[in-house]
């Protein structure tokens, strides 16, 4: 191959790389701030993504709004959603023993819900599903063409990570939600009411994982099988970096954005997901903590 | 008692006459055939879910195991069916044991999660390896199984037969599900359930029996597996995913876990759902969907289970409250 | 007053009766089968088809035109004196669900025959059924080899054999550049997975070279990283096949990398396709048996083109043209047979001797089920929001076995 091939096949895997970890980063966050703040293991993570890409494609695609009137819409939409889920589906466990279990059967029966809707109206529509270019244009990385949309979305994404990183470490609600991480018990020793924390840390989780999707429909054509990959992908992400480790996220999250781009350029990018489920069998065998556990 | 043992050889013969008194319909025919299929299913997974406490979402995926190692015996190999399928379920149980083997020792929701991640790569693997599985194509024109009889002949056993054979499956399986709860093993199991800490610290081997309660298990999800091939005549990767067992689970959930008749009564009432409601169909998966949330909420111990728990709070509250009075 | 523990059990009581009710409630409203039946005067047509999921272009398009012809068979007195009755049944492009439908209109609907599918995968499965079954079945679109192997008692296959496509193809890059070389990218399914078999076959044998060969699964949604392999190795043609829409994804991104539009082959253009490909795409070739822009078409090809143009809002080609002819093809065939019985009717479509209604190709299915193949190559002149022109670059006439078609994709 020429050196000029070798570079045009690097640069596709970075870029792809970088945004792909930013979102998965994104989604992989928001599931382990709801698993590691209330228990919850939301197994419908991937449908609530899709939700939002799709929606994002009816406001823009079919209804022509502009896609940061859009993005704005659904996101902030996810918010009225998330509380009612919270109170109808989530608090009514809140004191009972195991129940991640609980949790764990009744999204994953919230799944097939959702998977089913989108069957019976998405589905017959279209079998993809992409939005025209926020951005239109491209910048030259050398010989390779960069879709000006796509770097947006990877800008976008970086600075929302660190917002969240900023959030957690400094501001008051975000510290008493780590607090609440770590130790239930001494967080209500030092007043934190947990039931508030345990709903606000639902409502975010939700709107990280809502403005994942939102992003990614800006970024990439995207059809309804995604959403249980990416529920797959973020569960996966969640417990090799360790469940409630927002940094654990982040830096697994671009390990297997990379691993995806990377594999897709020798072999299947089914392989790349394979390799994603024996990394996450190993952890959850070896050390279930995961790798960045308090 | 004996009004007890009259009704339960009453169901027996039931179960075996239904096929025959069906047979004018092969499309109601068809429906009974998948539902003793579903029984066969539920009662092998409620050995694990509901006397052990261990949920295998893993459960369809080695249910594919079976079936693809049965067809691939009887299609490639001119494997008579009744030695494939033995085969196919010891397949399915070894894949089971070790995959599942390292996972035992996790708790609870890791278990679970393990369960999900090992179904997913078994559905991986049934679509990339084509030339055992023909891939997402699938593989259809299954043969039903075959009965040879004297001078070289052999007799297909299709249609009404089949579904009298899987009958007949279905009711040894809940035979002998019920035989080991009742057993030592069974009993054990139940320990381990409620509370698997104290039964290490009696000297019980919590871990063995677990192993021993996934093998049979898996047995029977691999049975299941290839009568269900042989019956329906197609498989394909898609039949034995994560929704599969899902489905699988809930007609256990639903109807009672941890119950000998729980599997029977879920099988029952929710296994005809998506044939019955043909104009419908395109709405199964949110039917399903919906009785997961609605039974995780508000029927955790199923139709079956809540009815003999009322029974049973009744009961002994007429004796708590006629033993306050005298 | 109730206790805690009371209140949930009432709770729990009431909901478990109003579920039991709901059931009753929803079993009873079912149609009941026997009653459909009671009324047998249509003569009924299974069509199992891809109205969601991947192939849900094919499916939704194939199927109006299917209608079409239905509708205007019974204003003109129906079959045999009776309407003709297709009953659709969506597959979502899964091959259970497929197998599962036949199975269903076989026993509960009782249909004369099957018909339907615009995917290889789901076709197999429906073949699987019927030959195992015993049920006619007519594929109107579906291309894969395997549907008439040696042996096959019921099932006809009207479109071409996709192994033979491949062969096409290489014929035409030599035609136009001998000693090309050519990419390959396409996705995962049973229709790309035998023509690049048949393409490979032939390409060894007529000097053409493959120096990529990219396979995407099933679901992909992106080609960045492959678009830029394919660059990498600069060849003279790009084969582009993906799945559904995602097709258009690929030809985007390949010819965002700098290839010219005259680079790039699709073996196969259904018009939501040849839409979504765009002005971008102007130049570039596809494959097809049917296109609006081809002269010489008759009434019953014009009267389609302006049904169906009125009814979806863009013009008719290939798949809408089969599933058209499909349904007029069966109706021949049943009067043929004289009599709504599956045997006479598949015995009857053994031995017909006819001509494709809209085109006066000649229809004659060998003994397996087969056709006489050939194909178009077009090249796209000009593309709008709903209707676009082509010029036929290549015709190509071959016969089924020119190539081992039977190894090449069993």
């Amino acid at each position: 191959m020429t050196p000029e091939g070798m570079l045009l096949n690097g640069l596709a895997v970075i870029t792809t790389g970088l945004i792909v970890g930013a979102i998965f980063s994104l989604v992989a966050a928001g599931v382990t701030i709801m698993y590691g703040t209330i228990w919850f293991p939301n197994a419908s993570n991937g449908q609530f993504f899709i939700l939002a890409a799709l929606l994002m494609w009816s406001l823009v695609a079919n209804w022509g709004l502009s896609p940061f009137l859009a993005a704005v819409v659904v996101i902030a939409g996810s918010i009225p959603f998330s509380l009612i889920l919270e109170k109808f589906l989530v608090r009514p466990f809140y004191n009972v023993p195991n129940r991640n279990i609980v949790y764990f059967i009744m999204t994953l029966g919230l799944a097939q819900i959702f998977a089913g809707a989108f069957t019976c109206t998405y589905g017959r529509w279209s079998d993809q599903y992409s939005l025209p270019a926020t951005w239109p244009g491209v910048i030259m990385l050398g010989p390779f063409p960069f879709p000006r949309t796509r770097l947006l979305v990877l800008l976008i994404a970086l600075i929302l990570l660190a917002g969240l990183f900023a959030f957690l470490r400094l501001h008051r609600i975000g510290r008493a939600l780590r607090a609440v991480f770590q130790n239930r018990e001494a967080a209500i020793l030092r007043g934190v009411d947990v039931r508030r924390i345990y709903r606000f840390s639902f409502v975010l989780a939700m709107l990280i994982i809502t403005t994942g999707g939102v992003l990614f429909a800006l970024a990439y054509a995207f059809d309804l099988t995604m959403a249980w990959n990416m529920a797959i992908i973020a569960f996966a992400i969640m417990i090799v970096g360790g469940p409630g480790s927002v940094l654990g996220s982040v830096v697994i999250g671009m390990i297997f954005g990379f691993t995806q781009a990377a594999v897709s350029l020798f072999a299947s990018p089914t392989l790349a997901a394979f390799s994603y489920l024996i990394v996450m069998l190993i952890i959850l065998l070896v050390k279930p903590s995961g790798l960045f556990a308090r | 008692m004996a009004y007890r043992r009259a009704a339960l050889v009453g169901l027996v013969i039931l179960a075996l006459a239904l096929p025959f008194l069906f047979s004018a319909s092969r499309f109601y025919a068809f429906i009974l055939g998948v539902t003793y299929l579903y029984i066969l299913w539920s009662s092998g997974m409620n050995l694990l879910s509901g006397f052990t406490g261990l949920m295998p979402l893993m459960y369809a995926g080695l249910a594919g195991v079976g079936a693809y190692t049965t067809v691939n015996l009887v299609m490639k190999f001119g494997v008579s069916f009744w030695l494939a399928m033995p085969a196919g379920a010891l397949a399915a149980a070894l894949v089971g044991v070790v995959l599942g083997l390292p996972s035992l020792r996790l708790r609870g929701f890791y278990f679970t999660l393990s369960g999900l991640v090992i179904q997913t790569a078994l559905t991986m693997l049934f679509v990339y390896i084509p030339q055992f599985t023909g891939g997402d194509t699938g593989i259809s024109q299954i043969p039903p199984p075959l009965i040879s009889l004297p001078g070289d002949r052999s007799f297909p056993l299709a249609g009404v037969w089949l579904e009298e054979a899987l009958a007949v499956a279905a009711l040894l399986t809940v035979y002998v599900v019920h035989r080991v709860t009742q057993s030592t093993l069974g009993k054990y199991l139940v320990a381990i359930r409620e509370d698997d800490l104290l039964t290490e610290a009696l000297g019980i081997g919590v871990t063995r029996y677990r192993v021993l309660a996934f093998f049979i298990s898996s047995l029977f999800a691999g049975v299941g597996g290839a009568f269900y091939a042989h019956y329906v005549g197609f498989v394909s990767p898609r039949s034995f995913d994560v929704l599969t067992s899902l489905n699988i689970w809930l007609i256990v959930g639903f109807g009672g876990q941890g119950t000998i008749l729980g599997p029977i009564v879920g099988a029952v009432i929710l296994a005809p759902i998506p044939y019955l409601m043909q104009e419908f169909y395109l709405y199964k998966d949110i039917v399903y969907g919906s009785l997961i949330v609605f039974t995780t909420i508000f029927l955790p111990r199923g139709v079956y289970g809540s009815l003999l728990f009322h029974r049973r709070t009744r009961t002994s509250a007429r004796g708590k409250s006629e033993a306050a009075r005298s | 007053m109730l206790s805690r523990d009371g209140k949930e059990a009432v709770l729990r009581s009431f909901l478990f009766t109003l579920m039991i009710l709901g059931f009753a409630v929803l079993v009873l409203l079912l149609p009941s089968p026997a009653a459909a039946q009671a009324k047998g005067e249509p003569i009924k047509i299974g069509w199992i088809s891809e109205l969601s999921g991947t192939w849900s272009f094919f499916g939704n398009t194939g199927i109006t035109a299917a209608q079409i012809a239905e509708e205007e068979i019974n204003a003109n007195g129906g079959v045999l004196g009776r309407p003709l009755q297709i009953i659709p049944m969506d597959n979502r492009t899964d091959p259970a669900q497929a197998a599962s439908a036949a199975r269903m209109l076989d026993t509960q609907n009782k249909v004369l025959a099957l018909s339907g599918p615009t995917s290889s995968d789901t076709a197999l499965a429906v073949y699987g059924y019927a030959e195992q079954n015993q049920v006619p079945f007519v594929v109107p679109v579906a291309a894969f080899p395997r549907l008439t192997r040696p042996g096959t008692q019921w099932t006809f296959r009207l479109e071409p054999d996709a192994v033979g496509w491949g062969y096409a193809i290489v014929k035409f890059v030599e035609k136009v550049k001998p000693g090309a070389s050519i990419a390959l990218i396409y996705s995962d399914f049973a229709l790309q997975r035998a023509i690049v078999a048949g393409l490979k076959y032939q390409a060894e044998r007529s000097g053409v070279s493959v120096v990529a060969d990219i396979i995407f699964p099933q679901n992909a949604t992106d080609a960045t990283v492959q678009a830029a392999q394919v660059k990498s190795k600069n060849p003279d043609f790009v084969f582009v096949s993906g799945g559904g829409a995602f097709d258009v994804t690929i030809t985007n991104q390949i010819l965002d990398l700098g290839f010219k539009p005259e680079q790039i082959i699709h073996p196969f253009g259904a018009v939501k396709m040849i839409l979504g490909w765009g002005p971008r795409s102007i130049g570039s070739y596809y494959g097809t048996f049917f296109d609006h822009s081809l002269g010489g078409l008759n009434d019953y090809a014009k009267g389609l083109i302006t049904k169906f143009t009125q009814r979806k809002g863009y013009v008719p080609a290939y798949i809408e043209n089969f599933c058209y002819a499909t349904v007029y093809l069966i109706k021949e065939a049943l009067e043929k047979a004289g009599a709504v019985d599956r045997t006479k009717f598949r015995d009857a479509m053994r031995n017909i001797n006819t001509k494709e209604i809209t085109t006066g190709i000649p229809m004659v299915f060998d003994k397996n089920g087969a056709r006489k193949e050939f194909m178009y190559f077009l090249q796209m002149k000009e593309v709008g929001k709903e209707t676009y022109k082509s010029q036929e670059a290549f015709y190509i006439e071959w016969n089924p076995e020119v190539i081992p078609v039977y190894q090449l994709a069993p």
